[in-house]
């Protein structure tokens, strides 16, 4: 009996024991002493009694943040974070600092926790553990460096405003063409710009090729394709491989007979040349926009026979190029290939260059099996199906964990998956031999975006309901006439209409009927000039028939209208010339000369308003005053906050505006 | 227990907080996080470099066309008698709103507070004696 009692009373003594190791364990955790830290920089830092009383008031505790919504999610970095959203914070040493104001901070701290932008493990109170510093951690915390990741976890379009780093590795990935070989989540009908090499025994010689192969960026800076490092060898069998594939007839038959055709006039091909305004996406000694090849050397890259026929119908060449076909005669190619002959050579080119390739078949047959094995097949012969990518799948990339991660030989590198990431681009083959990833030249910044845009890439997407995207819209070009005369200039390489076309031209076509008058448009068409002289981008003179140009403003009259601009803002009240002189005033006070000439007065970064009326309808102008960021986001005409009828003053000033005494047709 | 014990203590953080007014948000703080670089960076390329220059000394392409010319943002005097509010101010209500030329225009109603703060504190790390910081 004694020694029952004995055990019970031992017991019991083990069993309080026990349960005051919780507590104890839980007064010693790390958060508490961090949290009397906070109290007594709060305190320190209260400018009022009541402030430095709430301090002292906040209990010792564990916060947290819980969104069943969100993956049932439950962030507790605020147990030590204290001060994220403490404007008294500012400046206070970690952990403490006010969270820098951004697009969702602080107002969406509760949507949206902590973890979801930053990474981490929101769970846990130990420091090491929360941030994911530990081995095998499953979610470290984003370095700095790579902070707009978490952007694009729920953002998922290629731009994110408020997130430069993310977007700018987006374009990059795109136009590298990353996507040709790996797969990733919405990038699964990817189809590589990269040429069909179907004319190449006529287009160059074996010594060009052989150059190109071993470093495009060397030939042309603009070049998108990568070095393969390539050996010798391999390069002699790619080579022949290339010149011994079938050249299509008509082509061949097209470039057979343009070469055999009289030489041009070179002084007429150079102003030609000049007018037509290539470097609007081409360069010449590297001045242009960059996004087509480099024609500084182009005499001594494509022979004039192919030259010339390409320039007659590119889409013959490749159906997928962005080069329009311009309208121009056969006299005009011919001139424009002989000033390309004179001028836009490699003058320390061998002669040889230019000359066939003769096949040796056997380097032939080596070839075509490198052709595949080398992964060439990827983005010049279009796959469209993933399962077919030549390389592995960047699903879930930026949760891999990086003890499942291969760094073979580069022991140099932290062992984390941002490091590995970036050196796999840097320098893909230093990983172990046998690596075909080719190597693209990218700077330390275009790493750093495309670590960024890589890590937004989740093992498991965000709940649908948060997911931002724009949503493709169905194409807003019609078939037939118009959408073959779109296509022939290739309209949308620069424009855009609705969600499809290129962002070279800052004017989107989407609502052109709204913006500018049809005969002007009829006109500007077939002749077009520099509306923004400051850019090397502009409207190409395409040579467009007068016949096709009227069809073409027609149909943008009809279809591209934004129904809220009104046709008349003045509504059936024309304005005076009291209003009209009123606007000249605002226009002077509001100092809009900064960036707009009228007659020869004004700076030139926006357009010369000189032929404001004959170019603007009235409705628009209207319309752009009272918020010009409508009509495009990045515009950079300030929004001057104008009263309506202050936007009609000024629009009836714009109105009167015309180089013409009176109006044309 | 344990569950039970830290479960009664949480708290939910309350989204709804005191904030200073505006206008002294960029002077309160004068260590920018590099995203808050990254904005203001990017503010300032689109909508200051045309006329201001990419490194702010006032050599934009539109420059010459201005008279006044753009400021030399990177004029170390001029960083040091300009607080952050007053850049700020200059920038929301433009030339014509703090008594300077016109030609600078109002930015306030295209960009909101938080763009303003950002390439405020872009603008200073544009100061020439740190002038390859970017």
């Amino acid at each position: 009996m004694v020694s029952l009692r004995r055990l019970f009373a031992l017991s019991s003594v083990a069993f309080l024991a026990v349960l005051a190791v919780s507590p104890v364990k839980n007064s010693m955790r790390p958060y508490r002493a961090i949290q009397k830290e906070y109290e007594r920089i709060g305190m320190a830092r209260a400018t009022t009694l009541k402030a430095a009383q709430a301090y002292a008031s906040n209990p010792i505790a564990i916060r947290q943040i819980w969104i069943p919504d969100f993956d049932n999610r439950v962030d507790r970095c605020t147990t030590c974070h204290l001060g994220v959203s403490d404007d008294a914070m500012t400046n206070a040493p970690e952990p403490f600092t006010r969270h820098p104001e951004t697009v969702h901070t602080p107002k969406d701290f509760a949507r949206f926790g902590c973890t979801s932008c930053h990474g981490g493990e929101g769970l846990a109170t130990f420091e090491a553990d929360a941030h994911g510093r530990t081995a095998d951690a499953p979610s470290p915390v984003l370095p700095a460096a790579y902070t707009e990741a978490g952007c694009g976890r729920c953002h998922l379009g290629d731009f994110v405003s408020d997130a430069p780093v993310l977007s700018n590795g987006r374009a990059l990935m795109e136009q590298s063409g990353c996507f040709a070989c790996h797969a990733a989540r919405g990038h699964e009908d990817f189809r590589s710009d990269a040429p069909p090499l179907d004319t190449i025994a006529v287009k160059t010689g074996g010594e060009w090729l052989r150059q190109w192969l071993s470093n495009p960026k060397g030939v042309d800076p603009n070049a998108t394709m990568p070095n393969f490092r390539l050996s010798r060898q391999e390069i002699d069998e790619l080579s022949n491989y290339l010149f011994s594939r079938p050249v299509t007839p008509e082509l061949q038959r097209a470039v057979e007979a343009a070469a055999a055709e009289p030489p041009g006039n070179a002084a007429n091909g150079k102003t030609l040349f000049a007018e037509s305004r290539c470097i609007t996406c081409h360069t010449v000694g590297g001045k242009g926009n960059g996004s087509a090849p480099e024609l500084g050397t182009i005499a001594s890259r494509a022979t004039r026979g192919w030259l010339i026929a390409f320039l007659r119908d590119p889409h013959a060449f490749n159906p997928q190029t962005r080069m329009p076909r311009y309208g121009f005669s056969d006299t005009d190619v011919r001139d424009i290939v002989a000033w390309f002959e004179d001028d836009l050579r490699d003058f320390n080119a061998p002669k040889s260059i230019l000359d066939p390739l003769r096949v040796n078949q056997t380097l032939a047959e080596r070839g075509e099996k490198l052709f595949k094995t080398a992964g060439c097949f990827a983005c010049h012969i279009k796959t469209t199906k993933e399962t077919e990518r030549f390389g592995p799948d960047l699903y879930g990339i930026g949760d891999r964990r990086a003890v499942s991660l291969d760094f073979g030989k580069r022991t140099d590198l932290p062992r984390t998956l941002e490091a590995w990431l970036d050196a796999k681009i840097n320098q893909p083959r230093s990983f172990a031999t046998g690596l075909k990833m080719p190597t693209f030249s990218f700077d330390p910044e275009q790493r750093r975006a495309i670590v960024t845009a890589l890590l937004a890439m989740p093992a498991k997407p965000v709940p649908e309901a948060l997911r931002v995207s724009t949503p493709r819209q169905a194409s807003l070009v019609p078939a037939g006439t118009i959408g073959a005369i779109v296509a022939r200039y290739r309209c949308l390489s620069c424009h855009q209409i609705g969600t499809e076309g290129g962002d070279i031209s800052t004017a989107p076509l989407t609502f052109e009927g709204s913006k500018v008058n049809r005969d002007w448009l009829a006109s500007y068409l077939q002749l077009p000039y520099s509306i923004r002289p400051i850019l090397p981008e502009r409207m190409p003179v395409l040579k467009i028939p007068a016949e096709d140009a009227a069809k073409l403003a027609d149909a943008i009259e009809t279809w591209y209208v934004d129904p809220s601009i009104p046709d008349d803002p003045f509504a059936g009240r024309p304005a005076s010339d009291r209003d009209a002189a009123e606007g000249q005033r605002l226009y002077t006070t509001l100092g809009c000369r900064s960036c707009h000439i009228i007659g020869n007065n004004g700076g030139y970064y926006g357009p010369p308003l000189t032929d404001t009326k004959t170019r603007l309808k009235s409705g628009w102008v209207f319309r752009f005053l009272l918020n010009p960021q409508r009509w495009r986001a990045d515009i950079r005409c300030p929004n001057y906050g104008l009263t309506d009828s202050d936007a009609l003053r000024l629009t009836a000033y714009l109105e009167t505006l015309s180089s013409h005494k009176e109006t044309r047709r | 227990m344990k569950r039970l014990l830290v479960s009664a203590l949480s708290i939910v953080l309350a989204a709804a907080c005191h904030r200073a007014p505006r206008a002294t948000r960029a002077a309160m703080s004068n260590r920018p996080s590099l995203y808050e670089r990254q904005i203001g960076k990017q503010v300032f390329q689109t909508y200051c470099a045309g006329c201001h220059g990419d490194t702010g000394q006032g050599d934009g392409f539109n420059a010459f066309n201005l008279d006044p010319h753009p400021r030399d943002l990177s004029d170390p005097a001029f960083q040091k008698k300009t607080s952050d509010a007053d850049l700020a101010d200059a920038i929301r209500r433009g030339g014509a709103g703090v008594g300077l030329s016109s030609l600078m225009p109002p930015w306030g109603h295209t960009l909101d507070a938080r763009q303003i703060d950002a390439v405020v504190l872009y603008i200073r790390t544009l100061k020439q004696d740190t002038g390859a910081a970017k």
